[in-house]
């Protein structure tokens, strides 16, 4: 590589595993319209619990995605990871066997990491003792298996990251695998999160009172909560150069992202540290506020976060707040994953020119401020700039990712 | 290359061998005598057994007089080993350089390398969803620490630290996923002070899962720990305190694990010669090798295959600190270069440049260059 450094680096190949769809494109056409992909829950026994509905990945066939990988050797989050590492790489047009051989590698973000196997393996502590475990389980169940599956599959000698700083991490990997490739330290990052419906998340929200009833409602007055949520998604970032000498399609630039821990609360979020994250962002990605055109919002759909969020954004832009929307109204809180389907989207939607709906508004919450554009409803047809994508988690792991049209 | 050196100015080890580096070098140079290990496993879980294996706890850990005993019971172990290792680690630094402010919390964080976070933790609070009367009926309390990102998280809280917080899986590479985040946010400007390094907490639960794979080597008993080392930038504090030492590369690579175990070893050898030639080391400088897989059944001897493909026969002495830790997994990385930093202390391992690796079943591998302190002033980097 004889460019100089830092690089420039932009997404051209996309990769999605969700409740709406398989593929990028299937998603983004879902996102657009408006649908909903949230359904009685499937992969877990839900009786007994008072909330039965999850956003969950339904008739998923592994097999059917992976080519190289052998399923049964990797818990269903991996499986996400690699399957969206796979459509990323076809989406980019890149030939695998090129991309095997250069310097590449991955970073994926996760929440609970293998949760499915871990619950099969506290399923049959409760039922037969710890003797009984299933070495073969035990064997699946550490969730840096998740990058690793990504890397197994698409042959990446390079490394395999995986983050795990819960509903934030997919953010934290894909800023982490930019300054991979900006620096020059790899030459090809693929990078996401995935996670996987279980009894142990949907329990503990559940017991916390942050459940919704029937769907997530970010921005809503009557907004009651999140729903839990699975999936897998993959983002392809190469230099610029490269990706032009190719001739291949660009969505998106990567210009920058940002981190801060609020250090004040493990569950409950908090402006001033969220605030200081979007300035962080613009500060690393070079804009200013009245630069960005969009927010893709974590916008869980509690009552706390969404009202913290809009507050934090005010801090930073004052009375002029851009169009923020939350595609948890659709998909639900993918977790470790969620992140990743917000820079998937707002990818696309600088490319393809939509902003994404906060599809299940009913009347916008007043105490927001009146003049809150949530993008209610229904998709709006604009071409965004610059668009910012937050991730903000338990734990007080907060991170933001800014991506821009590709300016010649 | 010097500017991508970074200063290890400062550390918190909490291991089998007790608090800090000292009893670890201690019990290193007199393995034999340092099985203080008893049959008692630590904070042994609502009367599970533990199997037929030897179990090495944290010694002398007593988290009520460290942590005191607010809140002390929704922590994790997990929690409160990282917690103690960081606060240890922060108290060195204000000995010698005073307290952090406010501003320069801000720009401090921890980065955790964990394989699953609190295996028991998060074993006992599925186990409540199948037991209770309603599965939703959970300890909310407990509900953050059954994630991964909660000894970081928790430990910010308790030091105050608003910069980069980040938590990494990588099982027995993972202390090495955290010092490479590190390194990268350090470099990129992103904070400018990072405790980073790795924990592994004992458990029933986890004993078994050894037990039941037979994943360990002949004698290795499971055991556990947490080391963390303050990173800042090469000379980012001209008057600050003496670094224990610099560290001069970090890599990692990876292989798809159905190539076989050979594969992965051609891979640790290939991620070593990178590494060494990325910090401008020849192989025949490295001093000192501290090995990762040294207690894993099968893989020590494929890490051993790579070392050799790089070294020759023979080569740099190794050191081996399963002997004293025992095969500590996700915290492996970290207190194995907390090993060597503290023989290189105690003048009983050879100084100059030391190597720690870290093999994964997974078809993860990694390793980092490390470069004692005394002998940095040398020319050649």
């Amino acid at each position: 590589m004889s460019e100089p450094l830092p690089r420039r680096v932009v997404v051209t190949g996309l990769g999605a595993v969700s409740s709406l769809g398989i593929g990028a494109e299937a998603v983004a056409q879902a996102l657009r319209a408006g649908r909903s992909g949230i359904g009685p829950i499937e992969q877990f026994d839900s009786a007994g619990f008072e909330r039965t509905l999850a956003g969950e990945v339904r008739g998923f066939r592994p097999e059917e995605h992976l080519r190289r990988i052998d399923p049964r050797r990797w818990g269903r989050s991996a499986q996400f990871a690699a399957a969206a590492a796979r459509l990323a790489v076809a989406d980019s047009a890149m030939d695998p066997e090129r991309l095997a051989g250069s310097r590449a590698g991955s970073s994926f973000g996760t929440t609970n990491g293998e949760s499915a196997v871990l619950g099969r393996l506290a399923e049959q502590w409760v039922e037969d003792g710890l003797a009984a475990l299933d070495p073969a389980a035990v064997a699946q169940a550490d969730a840096g298996r998740i990058a690793a599956a990504a890397n197994a599959e698409l042959g990446l000698t390079g490394e395999a990251q995986t983050l795990g700083t819960a509903c934030a991490a997919s953010n934290y990997a894909i800023g982490y695998g930019y300054d991979q490739v900006r620096s020059g330290a790899a030459d090809i990052m693929l990078c996401g999160g995935a996670d996987a419906s279980n009894r142990a998340t949907h329990a503990g929200f559940h017991r916390l009172g942050a459940l919704a009833e029937d769907v997530p409602r970010p921005f809503d007055a009557h907004r009651d909560g999140i729903v839990t949520a699975e999936g897998g998604v993959a983002l392809l970032l190469e230099p610029l150069e490269a990706a032009r000498e190719r001739g291949a399609r660009i969505y998106a630039e990567v210009l920058g992202y940002g981190m801060t821990c609020d250090a004040r609360h493990m569950t409950n979020p908090d402006a001033a540290s969220i605030a200081e994250c979007v300035r962080r962002a613009h500060r690393n990605a070079g804009v200013k506020p009245h630069e960005v055109d969009y927010v893709c919002a974590h916008g869980t759909g509690t009552p706390a976060n969404d009202r913290t969020e809009v507050a934090a954004l005010r801090e930073v832009f004052g009375d002029r707040l851009p169009p923020v929307s939350s595609i948890k109204s659709m998909l639900g809180h993918t977790m470790g994953a969620a992140a990743g389907f917000g820079a998937l989207v707002s990818c696309v939607a600088i490319r393809s020119g939509f902003l994404p709906p906060s599809a299940t508004v009913r009347e916008v919450d007043p105490e927001l401020g009146a003049d809150l554009d949530c993008v209610p409803v229904t998709a709006r047809t604009e071409r965004p700039r610059v668009v910012q994508n937050h991730g903000f988690a338990f734990g007080g792991n907060n991170a933001i990712t800014v991506f821009g049209e590709v300016s010649p | 290359m010097t500017a991508a050196v970074l200063d290890i100015v400062g550390c918190g080890v909490l291991s089998p061998a007790g608090s800090g580096l000292d009893p670890l070098a201690a019990a290193l140079a007199a393995p034999e005598g340092s099985a203080a290990s008893g049959p008692d496993a630590p904070d042994g879980p609502g009367g599970e057994p533990f199997p037929p294996l030897e179990v090495r706890p944290v010694a002398d850990f007593r988290p009520q007089e460290r942590l005191g005993r607010k809140g002390l019971s929704r922590l994790t172990r997990s929690d409160q080993l990282v917690m103690a290792a960081c606060g240890e680690a922060l108290a060195g630094l204000a000995r010698t350089a005073g307290p952090l402010d406010e501003e320069a919390r801000g720009r401090t964080g921890i980065v955790v390398g964990t394989g699953t976070g609190s295996v028991r933790r998060l074993a006992e609070f599925t186990r409540d969803t199948f037991v209770q009367e309603r599965p939703y009926m959970v300890n909310p309390s407990h509900f953050p620490g059954t994630l991964m990102n909660s000894p970081a998280g928790q430990s910010a809280i308790r030091y105050g630290l608003t910069g980069v917080n980040s938590t990494l899986s990588g099982g027995p590479v993972a202390g090495l996923s955290a010092l490479r985040f590190a390194r990268n946010a350090l470099l990129g400007g992103h904070a400018d002070r990072l405790l980073a390094g790795g924990v592994e907490e004992l458990s029933a639960q986890s004993a078994w899962a050894w037990y039941r794979t037979g994943a360990l080597g002949p004698g290795v008993a499971v055991g556990e720990g947490s080391a963390v080392f303050v990173l800042e930038r090469a000379g980012a504090r001209p008057h600050g305190p003496a670094p224990l030492g610099h560290l001069l590369a970090c890599e990692l690579r990876s292989t798809d694990p159905a190539e076989g175990a050979a594969a992965v070893g051609r891979r640790l050898a290939e991620c070593v010669g990178d590494a060494l030639r990325g910090a401008g080391v020849a192989a025949e400088d490295v001093a000192v090798v501290v090995p990762g897989a040294a207690g894993r059944r099968g893989w020590s001897a494929v890490e051993e295959r790579a070392l050799r493909r790089v070294f020759g026969d023979g080569g740099p002495p190794r050191l081996a600190a399963q002997s004293v830790l025992g095969e500590t997994h996700s915290a492996g990385a970290a207190l194995h270069l907390a090993a060597l930093l503290a023989c290189w202390r105690d003048g009983t391992a050879p100084g100059g440049t030391g190597l720690v690796t870290a093999v994964g079943p997974d078809g993860q591998v990694g390793c980092l260059v490390v470069r004692r302190a005394a002998d940095a002033a040398e020319p050649g980097a």
